[in-house]
């Protein structure tokens, strides 16, 4: 889903960049007001975190993997989507300053699909089902694996715009392969969800008031 | 990732020329030199700029004294991130051409067409160029003086914090992360080993990265109350201290800033003018 650079055109990833800059303000607004001394190191390593389960190759199937996005993990754990939208955001510069993983230009894109729709489509969903069907787990799921849907095909339409791959062929092969990986992260999500709420329930701030 | 990223950082504490380099003056040039690749129109002729900016990359990388091997490792590793995409390319009727010459008919009504190959060639020019320039950066500056570069040309202090902290817990991960790799190995578990059932691979998956999402929690709160102990405190972290580019450097930087638009936009006003016969596709 790392869109790389020279795949999307100047222009196109300057809009995004100027898209994904809000965002990024806005989560750089709910850092400053969110962040207290005390949660500095911890959002730190939450970010080191993900970075870490992004390493974890998943099998998809027919001898493909994937890994983990983590957007709706870091919004649902941290009760923000401005969190994951920070955090994937840092994730993001790392990954593509270092390693070549996503693109300079196109870091505005990818923060727009990891960060911005993978945070908010995470978080809202998760809010939503899961006041609708009052359990923790299975919204965390569902949350993910829209999370990673819905990016993906977006993902697909903005290279389709770009001119660097064809609409259709492009929706099916994001839409089918990240449909397949965003199964893993739901349920890894969820997982994770699971065992964090078991033994450090006090670390997922959404489910403070539940608890 | 995290056994790359040990990788990059011992040939980032090299003490070249290169390396010495303020890493304000890298993060400006490789950032120069992908925008500049990537402004560059869809067309032939960005053989052109594409060899200038490799040439400039080639002496950069020359006197950083990395080999060519430890070069061509990074880019195998970085390359399937868009090979994929690229190689795609060649099936599709590209919606910047209005013709297409098939050149290889294949089954289920496949076909190669001598445009898409173009297009995917083109691709491939500005996507290696740009890798090459991420590959020098990472490759001959350490993470954190790329992070004091990143605060210098003004970065928000959240993230300089953030990313410097997290840094610093990343080589912690990748301590654990090979930890539980190892008892992976030892449990004889193999995620796509296909003998085992489906569900339990995913279980297990699920916990080990709850457990190093736990443990990072952990590691936090453990290295916060390190840091209270020894004086820490929000504004003294963020203290970096201010440098100014001279002298030389800034000569150097100004050269290759200047290099690097005349790079790109002498073949494009050229071909663009028709000074020499233009080839390339008008979009």
């Amino acid at each position: 889903m790392h869109i790389p650079d020279a795949f999307i055109p100047l222009p196109q990833a300057a809009i995004y960049w100027i898209i994904a800059l809000i965002f990024v303000a806005l989560a750089l607004r709910w850092a400053r007001n969110e962040l207290s001394e005390e949660k500095i190191p911890l959002i730190a390593v939450l970010a080191a975190g993900i970075f870490a389960i992004q390493a974890f190759n998943l099998p998809v199937g027919m001898g493909t993997s994937g890994h983990l996005v983590g957007g709706a993990l870091a919004a649902i754990v941290l009760g923000s989507p401005f969190a994951a939208v920070f955090i994937l955001t840092i994730v993001l510069i790392i990954q593509g300053v270092v390693f070549g993983d996503g693109g300079i230009t196109t870091m505005g894109a990818n923060i727009i699909n990891m960060g911005v729709i993978g945070g908010f489509v995470g978080y809202y969903s998760y809010h939503g089902i899961k006041s609708a069907i009052k359990n923790k787990f299975i919204p965390a799921a569902i949350a993910a694996w829209l999370g990673c849907f819905i990016a993906a095909v977006v993902c697909a339409i903005e290279m389709f715009i770009a001119g660097t791959f064809p609409l259709v062929p492009g929706i099916i092969a994001m839409g089918t392969y990240h449909a397949a990986i965003g199964i893993i992260e739901g349920v890894i999500t969820a997982g994770a969800i699971y065992l964090i709420y078991s033994t450090r329930p006090d670390l997922i701030e959404l489910d403070k008031g539940d608890a | 990732m995290i056994e790359e990223l040990q990788n990059i950082e011992r040939q980032a504490m090299g003490n070249s020329r290169v390396h010495r380099l303020d890493a304000r003056t890298k993060i400006i040039l490789a950032f120069a030199a992908i925008i500049a690749m990537v402004a560059y129109p869809y067309s032939k002729d960005v053989i052109v700029p594409g060899m200038l900016l490799f040439a400039f990359f080639s002496v950069l990388w020359a006197f950083s004294g990395l080999s060519v091997l430890a070069y061509l490792k990074r880019l195998i590793l970085i390359l399937p991130f868009g090979i994929f995409i690229i190689i795609f390319q060649i099936f599709f009727e590209n919606s910047r051409y209005d013709t297409f010459t098939s050149i290889l008919d294949l089954p289920l009504g496949i076909h190669v067409y001598a445009e898409s190959v173009e297009f995917a060639s083109i691709l491939l020019i500005k996507f290696i160029v740009c890798i090459s320039f991420i590959i020098l950066l990472s490759s001959t500056t350490t993470m954190q003086d790329m992070l004091a570069g990143a605060k210098r040309l003004g970065m928000p202090s959240e993230f300089v914090l953030i990313i410097g902290l997290m840094i610093r817990y990343l080589f912690v991960f990748a301590e654990m992360y090979g930890k539980v790799i190892n008892v992976f190995e030892v449990k004889f578990f193999n995620a796509f080993d296909t003998n085992l059932p489906y569900k339990y691979r995913l279980r297990t998956l699920a916990y080990a990265i709850g457990t190093l999402f736990i443990r990072s929690y952990e590691q936090g709160e453990r290295t916060y109350i390190s840091m209270l102990c020894r004086g820490y405190s929000r504004d003294s972290f963020l203290r970096i201290e201010k440098k100014k580019i001279q002298g030389k450097e800034l000569g150097f930087l100004i050269f290759g800033i200047i290099f690097i638009v005349a790079g790109v936009t002498v073949p494009y006003l050229i071909f663009d003018l028709g000074l020499i016969p233009s080839v390339s596709m008008q979009f």
